[in-house]
This record gives C-alpha cells, sequence and structure tokens, in this order.
C-alpha cells in the first residue's frame, strides 16, 4: 500500500511563513510522498517560491509539485521551477518521476493543465487567434500528460495537474465557471493510460471526491476543500483483469 | 438590483487583480448597503488586505467579512481507495 499526503493552493508568501510547517515535519507519520497541486505561491514572484521552497525543504519524503495559474503571474514560471528544483522538489511539466515505495514503484506524471470546459460545454480550437491559442494550450498540456502517464513504468501511476480533469470535483462552483477550471481532455488522457489515481487543485469552493468516465478515483486537494495542512489517500495496485492469450 | 450586480463585478476583479489581495476563492455578495465576503485565505493578514480593498472600491458599503483562515492541522486521518 502507498500512502500519498496531497494538498494544493497553499498559496505561501512571506506573510504565512511557516504557518504548514508543524504539520510538514511529521508527514513522514502519515504518507511516503508528499503531493503539490499547483498554486504555491500567490504572485508567483521569486521571492515567494524561495518561501515556498523553506516550506517544504528538509522534508522526510519525497515532495513532488505542479505548478498552478498563481505560480504564472509573474510570468516567472520557469525561474521558479527551477528554484523549487534547486531546493530538492520534483517539479512536473510533462514528464514523471519515479519512486521505490514499500516494495512497489510508485509513479507520479505531472502537468499544470488548463481551462477548455468539459464534453458537450467546451471550446474548440476555433475563430480567434484567443481563441485557438486558449484551447490549443489545453490540447498540448493534456497530450503532454498522455505521454508521460505512458512512458511511466510504475505498479501505482498517479496524474498530478493543478486543473480538474472531470467536473465531478467542481460542485460547488458556479456551473458558468467550469471552463475556467479544467478540461475533459485531462481526463481523457487519465484514462487512456491505466492510470490508478488523479490529484488536483485550483477549485476552491468544489469537493473533494470525483471518478472520471473511465471509473479513475479524482480527488480535489485544494487546501479550501481539504480543510488540513494535507490529506492522505492509501492507494494499491490496481487488480487489473489479466487477458488470456486466445481467450 | 442591476447596478448592485455590477458593483459586486467590479469587487470581484479588484480583489482578483489587486497585487494586495489576488484572491480568486473569494466570493463577494452585494445587498443593499453591505458587502459580505466569504471563502479562505491563507492567513489572518490576508483577511485585512481584503477588506482594505473592498473599502477602497466601495467606501460607502459595510463590509462583513465571513472569509476563513486555512485549517494548517495534521490529517486526523486518511482515505483508503480500494
Amino acid at each position: 500500500m502507498i500512502r500519498i499526503a496531497a494538498v494544493g493552493d497553499v498559496h505561501l508568501g512571506e506573510d504565512a511563513r511557516g504557518r504548514m510547517r508543524p504539520a510538514l515535519e511529521n508527514v513522514g507519520e502519515h504518507a511516503d510522498v508528499l503531493l503539490l497541486a499547483g498554486d504555491l505561491t500567490r504572485h508567483g514572484t521569486l521571492e515567494e517560491a524561495r518561501v515556498v521552497a523553506e516550506e517544504f525543504a528538509g522534508l522526510p519524503v519525497p515532495v513532488v509539485a505542479v505548478l498552478g495559474n498563481h505560480d504564472h503571474h509573474d510570468d516567472k514560471e520557469v525561474e521558479v521551477a527551477e528554484l523549487l528544483r534547486d531546493s530538492g522538489m520534483h517539479v512536473l511539466e510533462g514528464d514523471a518521476v519515479t519512486f521505490q515505495v514499500d516494495g512497489l514503484r510508485l509513479g507520479v506524471a505531472g502537468v499544470k493543465g488548463f481551462g477548455g470546459g468539459f464534453a458537450g460545454k467546451c471550446g474548440s480550437m476555433f475563430g480567434e487567434r484567443e481563441m485557438k491559442s486558449f484551447i490549443r494550450h489545453t490540447i498540448d498540456v493534456s497530450e503532454r500528460l498522455r505521454s508521460a502517464l505512458f512512458s511511466t513504468d510504475a505498479d501505482v501511476r498517479v496524474a498530478l495537474t493543478h486543473y480538474s480533469p472531470v467536473p465531478d470535483t467542481l460542485r460547488g462552483e458556479p456551473p458558468e465557471i467550469y471552463p475556467f477550471l479544467g478540461s475533459y481532455l485531462l481526463g481523457e488522457a487519465i484514462d487512456a493510460t491505466s492510470t490508478d489515481f488523479a490529484v488536483h487543485g485550483h477549485a476552491h469552493f468544489g469537493t473533494e471526491h470525483g471518478l472520471t468516465p473511465g471509473g479513475v478515483r479524482v480527488r480535489n486537494v485544494a487546501q479550501p476543500v481539504i480543510r488540513q495542512a494535507y490529506a492522505v489517500y492509501c492507494v494499491e495496485p490496481a487488480r487489473r483483469v489479466a487477458v488470456a492469450a486466445g481467450g | 438590483m442591476t447596478s448592485e450586480q455590477y458593483l459586486s463585478a467590479r469587487l470581484r476583479r479588484a480583489i482578483a487583480e489587486d497585487p494586495r489581495t489576488t484572491e480568486l476563492g473569494v466570493r463577494v455578495t452585494v445587498r443593499g448597503d453591505h458587502v459580505l465576503l466569504s471563502g479562505e485565505v491563507a492567513c489572518e493578514h490576508r483577511r485585512a488586505e481584503l477588506e482594505a480593498v473592498i473599502h477602497e472600491v466601495a467606501p460607502q458599503l459595510q463590509v462583513l467579512d465571513d472569509v476563513r483562515v486555512a485549517n494548517v492541522s495534521e490529517p486526523e486521518g486518511q482515505e483508503e481507495l480500494r
């Protein structure tokens, strides 16, 4: 069994420095890995990223993060990711990382993700160039998630995003803004790759539990949703039905 | 009624775009002379910042602040996915 701690949308800055640290120092008692589902900062500045790096430094478990829209606001997402990597964190954007936990291989693939909406109520790559580039970005990041998940050789495969892959975990948000909160293309990537579990943030008024159309459990771990320092999920390798040759 | 809706949209944009707040996870509801803020922020200091920005944009309104500060305590349980 693999114990996964996860939280998103911690929005750290100088004024919130050290608040999470007491709970983080004990994370090893609760979990084998800590996932951060984006929006680690408020404005995406290097000063705030330094606070994040210090808050999550030197923990007894590996820390794996994706960035969120807030972490892009200052247009320094590359530098922010680099600073966090230098502090020992794994920052994913279209790639994956694998750990050995309890005799099992845990693979985490991550992207920020983007909006666009959900099946039947979504934007398409048509019309003004602003609209086309909006949807093109969603298609690009979803394809990167798909190939990162596909190339991850693991017993338990986890998708980590900031934006939501399903509408289920957005319940509580106004339906009018769902297209800004996630995209079905992320869910499709998760369902196409024998993924076991998906974690996202971004929707502060959403709900914790959801399911992809392909039956993969999704959890919205935005801090205002889980209302604790991090939530912990115990995941076992899927009992996949073996297809007998010629059967 | 219409002007209340425009005002609430303006206030919402102000707290999203003002660098002191940049809060997208806080709801703004205008009712007559009152404006209600609800949602969650990372620390106590940010509640005061929200109130200050709202007051600058709409000094005529009385601010009702229901915003919570994030709970950052250790988890008390775990969820087993089977």
